[in-house]
């Protein structure tokens, strides 16, 4: 088996997408954040890192919830998606 | 129609999905309630489960229950860079019911769980989230859910490691990335011949394979492969903490041994059919919070029952452990029509009696002896060359083990390190 | 206002289209176990354009489905939003219908509810796409039929549909009772509420079967199909990508022309 990029294993997990953002950043403080936790912590890769800025997209998220805990910031302002939206796991 | 309810189970997982089928067997108006759009739409685990609790709720419950395959053989593996050693442990009784363990996946295992639960007499409503606890003064009084009210006796929160509703009650400190791993799981799908000849299975029988190496790069973890019936569990499990700190990502950690060539033999030709990942409460006694108050009850991973022993994380043995204890302790609470926090005050009683704060009382320093890396990256390298010492045949006059070990050690690990490291196992585990 | 909806219970589109397989003997699709099927999007939408006349002038929201299984989980699923009465029709005799059969299965159905201002349909299931049924119930009943409607109004005792088109709309006046087939434009449905679900999950969904609708036995299952599905199968994609290269940028786009035609692509 060839190693895939987190980004296509993700295509092999089914998701209900909400139009609706559940989790977000606040983009000032992770500006001032050396660390950038997320980044390591985050095993569906929705942090990424450009330049100086962390981008999110809420899309691929699998409600792990390491992001909220590993911010030691408080930058991450992190909920569930509503109800029957988000991850849907065939296998589990 | 609207109506109170004698008891609002959150989360139809292994604790919730325990706590209502016994709740509403007893006769108590329950209502358990699901964020997924069926129960274990959210849900994942390793993949491999050992049954004692549930035997007790459902005898034969292998004859219905979505198992992939009986647990036969469990091996152990200690892997460096390109060597590994192994251990195998097999007996005739596994292969026969009760049977010891099995591979189970979490989709199916807990739509059929609610099922259970739901011919109880339970209500299950799936695609409904609890968004907050109802108050009366200090009494949880019900949940808000769906935009509703939904008011009840009591409230038992089995919503998960991430338990917002434990959070909302006020009975739990921040969860710190110490405190945590995370399981990082791919199924990888492989046509049933090819994986019982791999692994060399017949009928129904099933392996739990765990691995520690150098793979983690001294995190605190390891890595698992359970044989489903037509699929491979393969997953990894790291501490949260020393993947930031040495920044690296769980997924790097799991292509590390993915490509491991031992590992690689085994998964070749697969497909990738789903990529999971799930945080695990592990530093046990030390995390666990504020187990009730006035109308609610935490049980499950909400209330961080898990068992690290360093092979294996024990997770559902407890959340249904425990989920039996709460639906006991609230039944007493019916009888006595009072739901107060002195009421409820038996659940950890009835936790006592029950193996969940014995075991977690028991192993309550093994979670900071699990941190030690050795384990992780000087153990494994050090047996590997050990084992390659004695078993390559280079031509040469052999030398007795003593002396090859002290040979490997070298520049490894110190006598007195291997002293210390005896001592805590003794006290840990 | 007194409406019925029609809903199909599809495999659920946010399937990865990868884990879908085909049976080409028997021509059909097979979605991925573990995965539960779903309301058709746009029959959700259907019931969310019911909801809200009800919102605003009252009556009763009555969904059917064909499920030969006799599964009443999307029909438990409108009734959450707040529907208020749910039929299944079930019955070996259904099997194997077309758009035809289904639309006869379907008037059949809501002949015997009887009492309707509107009867309301999904633009098309999102399985095959076909969006034939809710016209032929409109013929079948000899009703007026608005397609793709958006909004629904009631202006002097007439029904007003918003018609969406493709770079604005109509409005049709139109006499109850009617059809409307029902467009994506109306946006997201709502979610159901807690006791909503509460409630549809304990409320007992009556089944009727071929016997209870008088349908004609001719009309109706595999037999009454008009047209037969000649060839089922994913055709393979391929991409490839060649480098044209030319001394001059004129010598590269002739080039580039003649091997386009060779392909057969100009």
């Amino acid at each position: 088996m060839s190693s895939a990029s987190i980004e296509d294993k993700l295509a092999n997990n089914k998701y209900d997408i909400d139009k609706e953002v559940h989790v977000s950043i606040r983009e000032d403080i992770c500006k001032k954040c050396d660390e950038h936790y997320c980044l390591y912590a985050c095993p569906a890769d929705c942090f990424k890192l450009t330049e100086d800025h962390i981008t999110f997209s809420y899309e691929g998220c699998l409600e792990c919830g390491s992001c909220k805990i590993v911010c030691d910031k408080d930058a991450i302002d992190w909920t569930l998606p509503r109800a029957g939206f988000g991850i849907c796991y065939q296998y589990g | 129609m609207k109506q109170r309810f004698d008891a609002i189970v959150v989360g139809a997982g292994p604790a919730g999905c325990t706590c209502g089928y016994s709740l509403a067997k007893a006769g108590l108006e329950t209502l358990i309630v699901e964020r997924g759009k069926f129960a274990g739409a959210k849900n994942m685990w390793g993949g491999a489960f050992y049954g004692p609790t549930l035997f007790q709720l459902f005898p034969r419950f292998w004859e219905e229950a979505p198992i992939e395959r009986y647990i036969h053989r469990h091996r152990f593996s200690l892997l460096t860079q390109d060597s590994s050693l192994s251990a195998e442990f097999t007996t005739k009784k596994f292969g026969e019911p009760p049977y010891n363990g099995f591979s189970v996946l979490r989709a199916k295992f807990d739509h059929w769980f609610a099922s259970k639960a739901e011919q109880a007499g339970a209500i299950i409503a799936t695609g409904l989230q609890a968004e907050d606890l109802l108050w009366d003064r200090n009494t949880v009084a019900g949940i808000k859910a769906g935009g509703d009210e939904l008011p009840a006796s009591v409230v038992i929160a089995c919503d998960g490691v991430n338990s917002d509703l434990t959070d909302k009650a006020g009975l739990r400190g921040k969860l710190l990335p110490r405190d945590i791993k995370q399981g990082v799981k791919e199924v990888i799908q492989i046509p049933r011949h090819l994986l019982e000849q791999r692994f060399n299975l017949s009928g129904e029988e099933g392996i739990a394979w765990e691995f520690i190496g150098s793979f983690t790069r001294g995190i605190p973890g390891g890595a698992f492969i359970y044989t489903n019936k037509e699929s491979l569990s393969v997953g990894i499990v790291a501490q949260l903490s020393a993947l930031c700190e040495k920044k690296i990502g769980a997924n790097d950690l799991l292509e590390n041994f993915k490509q491991h060539p031992s590992v690689a033999a085994l998964l070749a030709g697969g497909n990738l059919v789903e990529y999971s990942a799930h945080l695990i409460p592990t530093s046990g006694k030390a995390m666990i919070p504020t187990l009730y108050s006035d109308g609610f009850l935490v049980a499950g991973d909400a209330a961080s029952f898990v068992l690290a022993t360093g092979l294996t994380l024990e997770g559902a043995n407890f959340a249904i452990a425990s989920g039996t204890a709460a639906a006991e302790a609230v039944i007493r609470a019916k009888q006595k029509r009072d739901f107060s926090r002195k009421s409820l005050s038996c659940y950890p009683e009835l936790l006592k009696q029950s193996f969940v704060l014995k075991d977690l009382k028991t192993f309550k320093k093994a979670s900071l002896f699990l941190e030690n890396s050795r384990i992780y990256s000087q153990y494994p390298e050090l047996a590997c060359d050990l084992a390659n010492k004695i078993f390559t045949n280079d031509g040469k006059p052999k030398k007795k083990i003593w002396k090859l070990l002290k040979n490997s050690m070298k520049d490894r690990v110190a006598f007195s390190e291997i002293l210390r490291d005896l001592i805590q196992i003794k006290r840990a585990l | 206002m007194d409406i019925i909806v029609c809903v199909k219970k599809i495999p659920d589109p946010e399937i990865p289209p990868a884990k879908f397989k085909l049976d080409m003997e028997s021509k059909r699709v097979i979605p991925p176990e573990g995965i539960p099927p779903v309301i058709n999007p746009y029959d959700e939408q259907a019931v969310e354009l019911a909801l809200r006349l009800k919102d605003k002038y009252g009556g009763k929201i009555t969904v059917l489905t064909i499920d030969n299984d006799a599964d009443t989980s999307i029909v438990k699923h409108a009734l959450a939003m707040g529907a208020d009465e749910g039929i299944v029709l079930a019955d070996k005799a259904f099997e194997g219908s077309d758009s035809f059969s289904t639309s006869h299965i379907l008037s059949q159905a809501i002949q015997k509810v009887g009492n309707f201002d509107l009867v309301l349909c999904g633009r098309q299931a999102a399985d095959w796409d076909e969006g034939l049924v809710g016209a032929i119930i409109a013929e079948n009943l000899s009703l007026p039929l608005v397609t793709l409607a958006e909004a629904v109004d009631v202006v002097d005792g007439k029904l007003k549909v918003k018609r969406v088109t493709l770079d604005g709309y109509q409005i049709f006046a139109v006499p109850t009772p009617a059809v409307a087939t029902v467009s994506n434009e109306v946006g997201q449905p709502r979610l159901p509420s807690g006791w909503g679900i509460i409630s549809a999950s304990r409320k007992q969904i009556p089944i009727w079967k071929a016997g209870d609708l008088d349908a004609d036995p001719s009309q109706i299952g595999a037999k009454a199909v008009r047209r037969r599905l000649v060839k089922l199968f994913i055709p393979v994609r391929e991409k490839k990508c060649e480098i044209i290269e030319g001394e001059t940028t004129a010598e590269a786009s002739v080039k580039l022309a003649e091997r386009l035609r060779k392909a057969g692509v100009i």
